[in-house]
């Protein structure tokens, strides 16, 4: 046996969490930002990172609460998506890789700064380069780090550990060291309030860092302790070392001296410390800048990821490179990004602005999440850590609140661009996400609370789809889709099943190449079953079966899966041999003991859209076909709904009621047995002599027609009944046949065994 | 006293189409149990390359391709660092008669970079391993 215990999932306790959280604050917020802020605010800047670190902390009570919710890969992004719907995840989502795209760019200038000229005094080749020096080691630097991150070098947390370490030693020492130095502060606050505020915003980007914590919130062990801890020290400890090396640098450098620096602590450093002092300092701003930039990539990568899977963003960006296992391409796409702000020259001030900007329009959102999640209490959403009962709706007021002040208060060009990248995500969710990615949004619950429904403890409501045709494959998914969202609060599922029939006489290495090419066939349309679900964002399985029968296969799934609904695809034409629909349907109709679905798709744009239609009888499966209906015109955009009751104009009424009226009683049983009274709908009531023929006559001014099985029992000569059988055959519109589990007939299996067993 | 090579196999497998390959191959031969391993590589302290929810993923993919040729399977989803070792481990955890896998290319300089599991595989382990043919045999 190996000597180390078997690793679990999640392998990050309290201190991994809190140095990654700290490596990445302690970057080059602490070691470039000193010039700047000093500059903005004098020593009174110190009364800025404070503020800072106070917003910052009310950011990570709010988002220690979301996290240990929903412990999701994504990090702000993801609360904000769930707890708002796509068109604040797309702004969050754009928001926060951009803000990290940045960071990143900021970062890396930052070690050029204290790599040229800060290197340079001692170093004569590394000297009088200039700015053009400063931004070529950038862009060395960031291409390494983004490859780095394609080909997956393992960092260990060891490393991270001591990397963390001797900064927070470094920093530390300089305090220690630059206070006994004594120094002595001159005007405190040379600029006004205003100008504190206003600084506030240009030093919120080193508070950044404690997001990585959230966006690897599904690492964390014990999350709903180490986590808030984690991102609660992790705010708390650099924002007391920020005061106090603004304290010291301001201290000991006259404001005039300290914005001209490019490489202020270094300098402050060389004023008490001499020359090694400022050595040691560069060498710490080096590692600092590299670690920090190093773990910006590697959260852009993850936000990237989540939008993919939310359908926020293409899934292509997400790719796992085939060796390295790294989502090569998201990295890529970041590193190019970041090389582009690099090179473009925009200044490191403004880098680090719109860093935080974007940051902050996360975190007052972030803020509302809260609220909102709370006031919806979705099944899914279970905090084990919540901001205190005292903090409750202050924290996130506050924080909102605080977050809208600073950004009022930046400079108006970063506001310009900032709002800019706003509003490119408000453009992309109306060019691209809008009818993609399913609406999450639990704003309407949190405003109107109301009872959700309960799942069944078990959970998972599990739809079978099997899948054939690539062509139809697509239509079928979303439709079995619909049905899964309507039961979404039971993590509902859907399974694309594919068969290789292989006939008896054959063995499966008879015919390889045969085989293969099937095989090769069978993966390509689970492969396009996956995409399409990622595209419909439902949770997905595929299941590729080879077996001598299909039918018996798929029940056997059905069987399996424990599945509650069964929906298969139809061509719409009756076989003239021995079996009604086809040898697959009906077996798998007739004895499926779940509800079951047969669709016969019409022209494109009216499959299970559109203006669907149910047949509102009396019999035994219409509730079934009406709530299928109810499900359609619930997953698609613009659907409506249509129960249309058909009554005889001869047939005589023991009641008096006349038959419209007694259509009308109908269809509002119906509603109430299929209970979609929640839905808007329409009602009509047709009187005609020849029913049936009044049926398909109207059935043809909708676009997908609803049926329930009219007859129950074996399958002899129908499976759903002559009426539905003879709709679907003879509408060109899509038509889907559904019929309850509850009359089912049992199977001969179960009868079999049921004989055997007496 | 000895044993069947093939009477429970402990197959490693990296993705989805590694999976397919793998079975096809191993389909060609007569076998036992099988349980096919994912390892899902972390950082050990720092976060994964991969968000954790993206290799559960893979390691799902994997073993649906792998189950699209071989249905009876058992699958294990081990997380750590060292892929090799992981791999051995399930071999003791489960008493497999071997390791099966199949080899994966790759240049001198990737091998280089990435340390070559392949040897590692054959060199570092208490059973029989088992190389699988590149290409399924033709009967």
């Amino acid at each position: 046996m190996s000597e180390t215990e078997q690793e679990l999932a999640r392998d990050l306790g309290f201190l991994e969490a809190y140095t990654i959280g700290l490596g990445t604050m302690i970057g080059a917020g602490i070691f470039v930002l000193p010039s700047i802020a000093a500059e903005q605010a004098g020593p009174a800047s110190m009364i800025s990172f404070f503020g800072g670190g106070l917003v910052s902390l009310l950011a990570a009570l709010s988002l220690s609460e979301l996290a240990t919710g929903m412990p999701k890969a994504g990090g702000s992004y993801y609360y904000v998506n769930r707890a708002l719907g796509p068109f604040f995840g797309s702004i969050v989502g754009w928001g926060m890789w951009a803000g990290l795209t940045f960071a990143s760019a900021f970062y890396m200038i930052g070690f050029g700064q204290y790599l040229l000229p800060g290197l340079g005094q001692y170093i004569s080749f590394l000297a009088g380069w200039g700015q053009i020096g400063i931004t070529a080691a950038a862009l060395v630097m960031a291409a390494v780090l983004t490859a780095v991150n394609y080909y997956g070098v393992k960092e260990t947390g060891a490393l991270q550990n001591v990397i963390v370490l001797s900064l927070v030693g470094l920093i530390l020492a300089f305090l220690a060291l630059g206070i006994f130095g004594g120094p002595a502060l001159g005007e405190f606050n040379p600029n006004g309030w205003p100008a504190v505020a206003a600084t506030i915003g240009t030093v919120y980007v080193s508070f950044i860092g404690f997001e990585v914590i959230a966006t690897s919130a599904e690492e964390i062990k014990n999350p709903s302790r180490n986590l808030p801890l984690a991102m609660i020290a992790a705010v708390v400890t650099p924002t007391l070392m920020y005061v106090g090396v603004m304290f010291v640098s301001t201290g000991t450098l006259s404001i005039d001296a300290l914005s001209a620096s490019q490489i202020p602590v270094a300098d402050v450093a060389t004023e008490f410390m001499g020359a090694i002092g400022g050595l040691v300092m560069i060498a710490g701003a080096v590692l600092a800048t590299v670690s920090s930039a190093n773990a910006s990539i590697l959260s852009a990568a993850r936000v990237n990821f989540a939008m993919g899977r939310d359908r926020i963003l293409v899934n292509w960006l997400n790719e796992v490179h085939e060796r390295f296992r790294t989502p090569y391409r998201a990295i890529t796409v970041t590193g190019i990004i970041t090389l582009v702000l690099i090179a473009v020259g925009v200044g490191v001030g403004t880098l680090a602005e719109v860093a935080s900007f974007m940051y902050l329009v996360t975190y007052a959102l972030v803020h509302v999440a809260v609220v909102v999640l709370r006031r919806a209490n979705p099944d899914a959403y279970d905090p084990s850590f919540k901001i205190p009962t005292g903090l409750y709706p202050l924290v996130p007021i506050v924080g909102f609140a605080a977050c809208l002040a600073i950004l009022v208060q930046m400079n108006v060009l970063v506001q310009v661009i900032g709002t800019g990248i706003v509003v490119f995500g408000v453009l992309w969710y109306f060019w691209f996400a809008r009818d993609r990615a399913p609406s999450t949004s639990l704003v309407g619950e949190a405003i109107a609370p109301e009872p959700t429904a309960m799942a069944d403890g078990e959970g998972r409501y599990r739809v079978v789809v099997p899948v054939a045709n690539p062509e139809t494959e697509r239509d079928l998914l979303r439709m079995a889709a619909a049905s899964a969202y309507a039961h979404e609060d039971q993590h509902a599922e859907v399974i694309a099943v594919n068969v290789i029939e292989v006939p008896r006489q054959t063995s499966l290495s008879q015919d390889l190449t045969f085989e293969e090419e099937r095989v090769e066939r069978q993966q390509e349309l689970l492969e396009s079953a996956r995409d399409i679900a990622t595209d419909l964002d439902i949770g997905l399985q595929t299941r590729a079966i080879v077996g001598r029968d299909a039918g018996s296969v798929i029940l056997d799934v059905i069987e399996e899966e424990n599945a509650e609904h069964v929906l298969l695809g139809w061509q719409g034409t009756r076989s003239r041999r021995e079996h009604v629909l086809g040898s697959t349907i009906d077996p798998v109709i007739g004895r499926a003991p779940c509800d079951a679905t047969l669709v016969k798709l019409g022209p494109e744009g009216g499959r299970g859209e559109g203006d669907v239609m149910v047949l509102a009888g009396e019999g035994p499966h219409a509730p079934v076909a009406a709530r299928r209906a109810a499900e359609f015109v619930a997953a698609s955009d613009e659907a409506s709904l249509m129960l249309l009751n058909v009554q005889s104009s001869e047939s005589e009424s023991d009641e008096g009621l006349s038959p419209t009226e007694r259509g009308e009683a109908v269809i509002a049983e119906l509603v109430e047995r299929a209970e979609i009274e929640y839905m808007s709908y329409d009602a009509k009531v047709a009187v005609a002599a020849d029913t049936e023929q009044a049926i398909i006559e109207a059935v043809q001014e909708y676009d997908t027609v609803c049926v329930g099985a009219t007859r129950s029992g074996t399958i002899s000569q129908a499976v759903f009944g002559s009426l539905p059988e003879k709709i679907g055959a003879e509408v060109p519109q899509t038509v889907v046949m559904a019929r309850g589990p509850e009359e089912s007939p049992m199977s001969v299996r179960e009868a079999l065994m049921q004989r055997l067993e007496v | 006293m000895s044993r069947l090579l093939t009477k429970h196999l402990v197959v490693p497998v990296a993705n989805e189409e590694d999976a397919r390959e793998t079975a096809q191959v191993l389909d060609c031969y007569e076998y036992g149990q099988i349980t096919v391993v994912h390892v899902i590589e972390k950082g050990e302290g720092v976060p994964d390359k991969l968000p954790l929810e993206q290799a559960e993923q893979r390691a799902s993919d994997a073993f649906g391709a792998f189950r699209g040729f071989i249905p009876e399977i058992e699958t294990a989803t081990v997380y750590r660092r060292d892929v090799v070792a992981a791999i051995i481990e399930v071999a003791v955890d489960v008493d497999a008669s071997a390791i099966a896998f199949h080899p994966r290319g790759g240049n001198r300089f990737i091998k280089f970079i990435s340390g070559d599991k392949t040897l590692k595989l054959i060199t570092n382990v208490d059973r029989p391993v088992i190389t699988l043919p590149e290409e399924a045999e033709n009967e």
